[in-house]
């Protein structure tokens, strides 16, 4: 590990990152492209479109932001809005450094800025292995950011004709996000930490009945960490703290 | 608060959400008590937290047994592939495009 972190600078481990971000890249930009058709159609410019996912990227909270603005919400109400959706990310952070080797302060911004929920299930799925360079996350988060505005502008440009297309293709693209989170999921996982996956998943399920889907998804993660959190028994504690 | 003013500051809100945090856990991380078992579980139960909302978000735009086949067949070939090669990129393509061809051949 020390050989391969002193062979290895921080613009190769970002290039690497970049690389694996091709998965996310793949999921992202079909998304991003149906946030640009979506902007236009309710009456915003490309620039403002583009405008939202360079500095608010956080995807689901920004189809409900310009769905309310283009219901004429209030500014404070579209904003509180947004920051509930987004207040599961208040988690990410801290677990995220829990697989860094270290956090360099000046990178600690742009590590944040892209903590989205897929950048932070690809490194975290990639942290179960081995601890995680800071800069193999910027890459990461890089390649993500570039897929989500460049989606976000082509939609905006070209995609009004053809938002109406729903063929097999456009079906594949939405088992995009699911199929990557499964390929995560199998990368990460660990037979002790079962009980996690298992509740994390019961709870948001049920959560859905009653509450909408990212207070449902917040309490499922809760819920599964809560019960990750319980000491480890002593057979399976190395692969439990893994 | 004008148009711009209200993307601006939920950029910034959302940013903040993830910052604050982010500086707080490099202490949080070295320790080695409930929250960081807590803190390292939480990675794991966000991704099958995941999977459980954005299945079902599936799930529910038909649901009839077709729907169900397609996203049993989708889910066995990315597990399938990402057995086979630990390649996540292509096992999600694969897993993608087992759902899209298996719309087309379940298709009325």
């Amino acid at each position: 590990m020390n050989l391969e972190r002193a062979t290895s600078s921080p613009w190769r481990s970002a290039g690497q990152g970049l690389r694996e971000s091709l998965s996310l890249v793949v999921g992202y930009a079909p998304i991003a492209f149906s946030f640009g058709v979506i902007a236009v159609q309710s009456g915003l410019t490309l620039w403002q479109a583009v405008g939202i996912s360079l500095l608010v990227f956080a995807g689901a909270s920004q189809f409900v932001m310009v769905a309310m603005m283009a219901a004429g919400s209030g500014g404070l109400t579209v904003l509180s809005a947004v920051l509930m959706m987004n207040l599961r990310h208040v988690f990410y952070g801290p677990a995220l450094a829990t697989r860094l080797v270290a956090l360099p302060r000046r990178l600690a911004p742009w590590l944040a800025f892209g903590l989205t929920d897929e950048v932070f299930a690809t490194a975290m799925a990639k942290g179960a292995s081995r601890p995680l360079e800071p800069a193999w996350c910027l890459g990461l988060a890089s390649g993500a950011y570039l897929a989500w505005v460049g989606g976000t502008a082509l939609g905006a440009s070209v995609g009004a004709g053809w938002a109406n297309d729903r063929g097999y293709v456009a079906q594949a693209l939405d088992f995009v996000l699911p199929a990557l989170f499964l390929a995560l999921l199998a990368q990460a996982w660990r037979c002790a930490r079962w009980p996690v996956v298992a509740v994390a998943a019961s709870v948001t399920l049920l959560g859905m009945v009653w509450w909408p889907g990212h207070v449902a998804m917040l309490l499922g993660m809760l819920a599964g960490a809560t019960v990750g959190s319980r000491r480890p028994r002593a057979g399976c504690s190395q692969e439990a703290m893994t | 608060m004008t148009w711009w003013g209200i993307v601006v500051a939920a950029g910034v809100g959302t940013f903040l959400i993830r910052y604050l945090p982010l500086l707080s856990g490099t202490r949080l991380a070295r320790g080695e008590g409930w929250l960081s078992r807590f803190l390292g579980a939480l990675g794991l139960a966000a991704i099958a937290a995941l999977i459980a909302l954005s299945m079902s978000d599936l799930w529910w735009q038909a649901p009839h047994w077709r729907g169900g086949v397609r996203l049993a067949l989708g889910a066995a070939a990315v597990l399938l592939v990402q057995r086979l090669t630990p390649n996540v990129g292509l096992a999600t393509l694969v897993g993608a495009g087992v759902y899209g061809a298996a719309g087309w051949a379940l298709a009325d």
